[in-house]
């Protein structure tokens, strides 16, 4: 077999196996899991197109999750709009406000860039926050519940969520698969390994940023939305969470930075230890997740750079050189 | 009126000196070393648990306890630099920015888990004393806190203009290559700028804690200040940096006296918004990098 055809069949039991899931495992405390899984493992996704590709370090992804969770949710509070509709206009909104936040914050470069990343998506929250005419304030408010509605996004069963959840991941996936084989990503990788050079041989630096920035903020909100729809709650602690951000980053660097996986693998161990450490220590310390997550993506940062892709391509080719060659 | 904005300013001056001491340290680094360092505002937490603890085991003044903050943070610097930073110094920004990235997040994470989320307070003598001069108010605390850590911005400023040491780490912010030619050895040039600025950061711990709580998330507050300060006061520039910070003390206090208690961090980032807009390069112009 060729490696090609091994990589068709191993994608094809892949996908087998995750439409499969929610039919064989009843438990609704694993499935809520594994949609957690996927969620993150989107957002990852869409970090990763700018992060990982174009090396544009972001920490501020919150400011568009939360963004597209509040779009969505206004319009269904307020007007009557379906979420599925309101993801949509989410995502929009989501890339009008990358514009004048990257006309901002592309002017940096490196570390500053990534502080002023954070900087916006802070002052979105105290936004939302503060004035309390925007969108119920500090409090929040809880999104009606009208039992089995597939047309509002609200399902009676987990596995519903999981499928939408999928689905998601499935286009995120798709749009990087695409994008990572056209001439966009190309110049992303070209702008990642060094911008001044990318631009001495006429890539349009700012340009391409730029239209990263919008594809990777439209991508971020669906997953607000779905979230908010998901969970039945919205403040803005919670939708503009600093921890959103760094989990958005943390998966990719954690599973690969510029790998279409990447994200995937980083989120599935990062999630399983924090559900394996919850379950034995009874989730009563704060701050043990993020302990534990700070050290295994400094571990990965000193070690192994390329993440965990990295090593399993490693360890495939170490496995590969010692067959005998073929002719 | 006038002395309303009056005793504004002076409130912003004088916790604008704890902001210097932080800036100064991420500057110094950034200059040097040319990395940011994001656990700076942990360094600061360290020191103020430091002199909590010290105070409430050992009933040490949070003042004194300086001499022990400040070493113990210069030794922790020095280790950070050998075994961490020294290891991901290359041509690229992503080890860089997520290697002090990971470690600000497992010293506030240890701190949480260690400490609690709790408020820790230290009482003094003089913490609730203040001086009167015409209607204005000046407590005696902050005051301690502002000319230490003016002194100590000083102290900084003739080591690095009057030693050799001092001279070497300004050879190796210039042109690292060029200085190691000259015969200087750069990772101990840098061991030593990562020292100073920690030891500045714990220096800021300590002299907060007669008038401010200790608690984990509490370095967070200081280093969103202190980087926007380091951008204001053009990057890597030691007295760019003091003076940025004294003007986002004031520009603070004046928020929080004019617009509302809690407008305090909406002024700092609306001033880092705006320099971004119109000044990415700090008001001493020069590039941005």
């Amino acid at each position: 077999m060729t490696g090609r055809t091994q990589g068709l069949l191993g994608l094809a039991i892949g996908i087998a196996v995750v439409i499969a899931l929610p039919l064989v495992v009843k438990s609704s405390f694993a499935i809520d899991i594994f949609i957690r899984i996927l969620l993150f493992s989107f957002i990852g996704v869409a970090w990763n197109l700018m992060g990982g590709y174009a090396k544009q370090l972001s920490l501020g992804h919150a400011a568009y999750f939360g963004l597209g969770a509040y779009t969505s949710t206004i319009l269904q509070i307020d007007f009557g709009i379906s979420p599925w509709i309101g993801m949509i206009a989410g995502g929009l909104v989501a890339m009008l406000a990358s514009l004048p936040i990257g006309w901002l914050c592309f002017r940096l470069r490196g570390p500053y860039f990534t502080i002023a990343t954070i900087a916006t998506a802070q002052a979105l929250m105290l936004i939302f926050l503060k004035f309390r005419d925007l969108a119920w304030g500090a409090e929040g408010t809880t999104i009606p519940n009208l039992g089995s509605a597939p047309l509002m996004m609200q399902f009676e069963t987990k596995s519903a969520y999981y499928y939408v959840a999928l689905g998601l991941l499935a286009l995120g996936l798709a749009i990087t698969y695409l994008i990572e084989r056209s001439w966009m990503g190309y110049y992303l990788v070209a702008i990642g390994e060094d911008e001044d050079a990318a631009e001495a041989i006429g890539v349009n630096a700012p340009r391409i940023k730029r239209d990263i920035y919008l594809i990777s903020s439209f991508l971020t909100a669906l997953a607000g939305t779905f979230y908010t729809q998901y969970i039945y709650f919205i403040d803005p602690a919670t939708a503009f969470s600093f921890n959103i951000s760094i989990e958005a980053a943390l998966v990719s660097i954690v599973g690969g930075i510029g790998t279409l996986w990447g994200p995937v693998i980083g989120t599935i161990l990062l999630e399983t230890t924090s559900t394996l450490l919850q379950s034995w220590l009874g989730g009563s310390i704060g701050g043990v997740q993020l302990t534990v997550y700070s050290l295994i993506l400094m571990a990965v940062i000193l070690w192994r750079p390329t993440g965990l892709m990295g090593m399993m391509r490693e360890a495939w080719q170490r496995f590969a050189s010692r067959k005998p060659a073929r002719a | 009126m006038w002395e309303t904005v009056a005793q504004a300013v002076i409130n912003g001056l004088l916790i604008g000196g704890i902001y210097a001491l932080v800036s100064i340290g991420v500057t110094l680094i950034f200059g040097v070393v040319k990395i940011v360092n994001f656990a700076q505002g942990e360094f600061v937490m360290i020191g103020m648990y430091i002199s909590f603890f010290l105070a409430n085991q050992f009933g040490i003044d949070p003042l004194l306890s300086l001499f022990v903050s400040m070493p113990v943070l210069f030794v922790i610097g020095v280790l950070v630099q050998h075994f961490l930073i020294r290891r991901v110094l290359g041509p690229n920004d992503m080890p860089q920015i997520f290697l002090t990235f990971a470690l600000s997040l497992l010293l506030l994470n240890l701190a949480l888990m260690l400490f609690s989320a709790n408020y820790r307070t230290v009482h003094t003598s003089y913490s609730d004393e203040a001086f009167h001069v015409g209607g204005l108010y000046i407590p005696v605390a902050k005051l301690i806190a502002f000319v230490v850590a003016m002194v100590l911005s000083g102290a900084l400023w003739v080591f690095l203009h009057t030693t050799d040491l001092g001279k070497a780490m300004r050879a190796a912010a210039q042109n690292r290559d060029v200085a190691t030619l000259m015969g200087i050895n750069p990772n101990r040039v840098f061991c030593v700028a990562l020292g100073i600025a920690l030891a500045l950061a714990g220096a800021a711990g300590s002299l907060l804690m007669p008038f401010y709580s200790a608690y984990p998330f509490v370095g967070q507050v200081f280093v969103l200040m202190a980087f926007v300060a380091v951008v204001l006061g053009t990057l890597g520039n030691v007295i760019g940096a003091l003076v940025a910070s004294l003007m986002m003390g004031v520009a603070e206090s004046l928020g929080i006296q004019f617009v509302g208690a809690d407008s305090g961090l909406i002024v700092v980032f609306a001033m880092l918004l705006l320099t971004l807009a119109f000044k990415p390069t700090g008001l001493g112009g020069g590039r941005a990098r």
